[in-house]
């Protein structure tokens, strides 16, 4: 994976030295055809001088007409030369060449200009010759200038181009940022981030309203929890409320008010599964708070303190090993409370005696560890793979029915981000390890 | 004393009302919250039951408008929404406790004697339980001026079960009380009949404790003498 500012930063680095290696390979060319250009030009503009020369003076200054002797000329650094002569060539002659030339036992590519012109009757060939030498090497200065100047220049653009894809990217750096403070959509920082570019304007306006929009479902499902909770709960108060004088009236026999209590006990199971939807789905629809901070060496301290008379009397050993503690925060206390004692007492239920229950903190690298292990019946596969789910009955584990505890256990480790994994084998025990994100 | 039972639902206020006038309240009812307000502006109270979930009334608002004209009735919340926010509001605005549907009989009197011996500064007596003496006002029980000694719990479950003397409690209505809602479904009977065990191993070492029944098929009652 690699940054979006780093993969803009490379895309523009790449595409200006592949057009720059081009321009590069194309680069003599160019000159070396601007360079001979040039001297063409100068070649014709002599030309057209010397021409002017012999119209005006003659052509006995540069030659005798009757001797066969050529005019020749040269500068010392044998730059340029000219030449003029008879000739017998039938055509005309006007081109220019590049041709080598032996002057003084040194031979020199030239570029020759060749024109054939006729003074008195009489057909001359003029030649002029310019060295190529002097344009090789401004070809040779200029590439070479020019090739600094193009790598300092890509040079440059990279870092800009990498400070400012850098400073145009901020707004998205903010978004994602604020994205993953939160804990629930209410949280949501409302506020537009900064930006001039239309796209991040909108990604922002598309997830501000996403936010609005989620918000709003988690309140419609609050209201309808409320809504349910009031239905469904209103006639089993009633129930219970006409049971319990019943029961408390004093002509009463041992019968009747065994009966009545079992019709409690029946009505109290139905009361602690609808509480305990309403727990799940509140929990799911974010209306818990988490705002506690608190020890969780301690709050498993609390809950084996707990339970302990219990254990203690069906002969189990409970008992707690602190290697480390956590300081948790963010967190809803009473309902880590619940899962952790859901947990235990259910092992408590499930341990015969003689056994043991074990609560351990563990430090890990990247999270902390609760595991809890107990000697008891242990689950199958099967089992296991149904644990956390509301209804499907887990055989011969729960005579209480609802086994909804865990149910509840596992959305709030959901809630709190905590992992639960559970490993068991029938007949010799089950382990739950819960292992907190480290927040602090 | 004089209770204004405010509850949309018949059934549940006439169960309510009959409980508490056995309990020797006088006992007033009001199905809507017109006519609790109306109630509550014309006659003297000491305490309000107030469901929230009217259809006519924001039962907050009652709080508000009591307080407003000056009535010096207590308010307890009695209410199925469980939204935690309500319960957050109704304690701010001055109800003096909550209770969430379905509730047990005897907690909603162990609340209202609650807030009564707060607000009429009552000094719990020591309460004489044959040989041993509970003084509530320092949690202590004592056999013959020693102390004996019990777990939080133990004390909690036995007090509860001697302020509600002459009463038989279900194992359901203890283990709420004490241990209020962690979550329901951990709700074990046998986690009562644990702690009353060891209760009663701790008070047998002492003296004989025949005061602490056990009633077969429903529960457990402390009589008094």
């Amino acid at each position: 994976m690699i940054r979006l500012k780093t993969k803009l930063a490379l895309f523009n680095l790449l595409s200006k030295l592949a057009f720059t290696a081009l321009f590069l390979l194309f680069l003599p060319m160019i000159i070396e055809r601007i360079n001979l250009r040039q001297v063409d030009n100068d070649l014709v503009q002599k030309r057209e001088k010397t021409i002017g020369l012999i119209s005006q003076y003659g052509i006995e200054p540069f030659i005798n007409p009757d001797s066969s002797v050529s005019f020749g000329s040269y500068n010392i650094l044998k730059e340029e030369f000219i030449s003029l002569e008879k000739t017998d060539f039938p055509g005309e002659l006007n081109e220019i060449d590049i041709s080598s030339r032996i002057l003084e036992d040194e031979e020199i590519s030239y570029r020759v200009l060749n024109y054939t012109l006729f003074v008195d009757g009489q057909k001359y060939l003029l030649e002029i010759g310019r060295s190529l030498t002097s344009i090789q090497q401004a070809k040779r200065n200029i590439s070479r200038i020019l090739f600094i100047f193009i790598g300092l220049i890509i040079l440059i653009t990279f870092i800009t181009d990498l400070q400012y894809t850098r400073l145009i990217l901020v707004p998205l750096e903010k978004i994602t940022k604020k994205l993953s403070e939160i804990s629930s959509p209410s949280k949501f920082d409302k506020t537009p981030v900064k930006t001039n570019t239309i796209d991040f304007a909108s990604l922002d306006n598309a997830l501000r309203s996403l936010m609005d929009r989620i918000g709003e479902a988690f309140r419609k499902e609050k209201e309808i929890t409320v809504d349910i909770s009031h239905e469904l709960l209103t006639p089993v108060s009633v129930l219970r409320s006409k049971l319990e004088n019943i029961l408390l009236s004093h002509h009463i026999d041992q019968e009747v008010a065994g009966k009545v209590e079992e019709s409690l006990k029946t009505l109290h199971r139905l009361q602690s599964l609808v509480n305990s939807l309403l727990m799940i789905a509140r929990i799911e629809s974010h209306q818990y708070l988490r705002e506690d901070t608190f020890s969780v060496k301690m709050l498993i301290e609390e809950i084996i303190e707990e339970l302990k008379p219990l254990a203690e009397d069906k002969e189990v050993a409970l008992t707690g090993h602190f290697q480390q503690d956590l300081i948790f925060s963010d967190a809803n206390r009473p309902l880590i409370f619940s899962m952790f004692y859901n947990i235990v007492s259910n092992a408590v239920k499930n341990t015969p005696s003689g056994g043991e229950i074990n609560i351990k903190c563990v430090p890990a690298e990247k999270c902390f560890s609760v595991v809890i292990s107990d000697t008891g019946k242990g689950m199958d596969d099967e089992q296991l793979a149904h644990l956390f789910s509301r209804f499907k009955s887990r055989k011969g584990h729960d005579e209480n029915g609802a086994g909804i505890g865990l149910a509840i256990a596992k959305s709030i480790a959901d809630f709190h981000k905590i992992k639960i994994q559970v490993k068991s084998t029938p007949g010799s025990g089950t382990e739950f390890s819960f292992d907190f994100p480290r927040n602090s | 004393m004089n209770v204004l039972i405010v509850e949309d639902e018949p059934g549940l206020a006439k169960e309510i009302a009959s409980f508490l006038k056995s309990e020797n309240f006088l006992c007033d009812l009001a199905y809507t919250g017109n006519e609790a307000s109306e109630k509550i502006a014309v006659n003297l109270y000491d305490f309000v039951l107030l469901d929230l979930g009217l259809p006519d009334y924001n039962g907050l608002d009652l709080i508000k408008e009591a307080h407003k004209a000056g009535s010096e009735a207590s308010f307890i919340i009695i209410t199925a929404r469980g939204a935690v926010e309500d319960k957050v509001k109704g304690l701010d605005l001055g109800a003096d406790d909550y209770l969430a549907k379905p509730f047990a009989l005897v907690e909603l009197l162990s609340r209202i004697n609650a807030v009564a011996r707060r607000k009429f500064n009552i000094k719990s007596q020591d309460v004489k339980l044959g040989d041993f003496v509970m003084d509530i006002q320092s949690r202590m029980l004592t056999f013959n001026g020693d102390p004996v000694d019990l777990t939080k719990k133990e004390f909690d479950l036995l007090l509860y079960l001697v302020l509600n003397r002459d009463k038989v409690l279900t194992r359901q209505q203890l283990y709420e009380h004490i241990w209020g809602n962690i979550l329901d479904d951990q709700y074990d009977s046998n986690f009562i009949d644990v702690h009353i065990k060891n209760l009663r191993r701790k008070l047998n070492s002492h003296a004989p404790s025949p005061w602490l029944e056990t009633v077969r098929g429903v529960g457990y009652k402390v009589t008094a003498e």
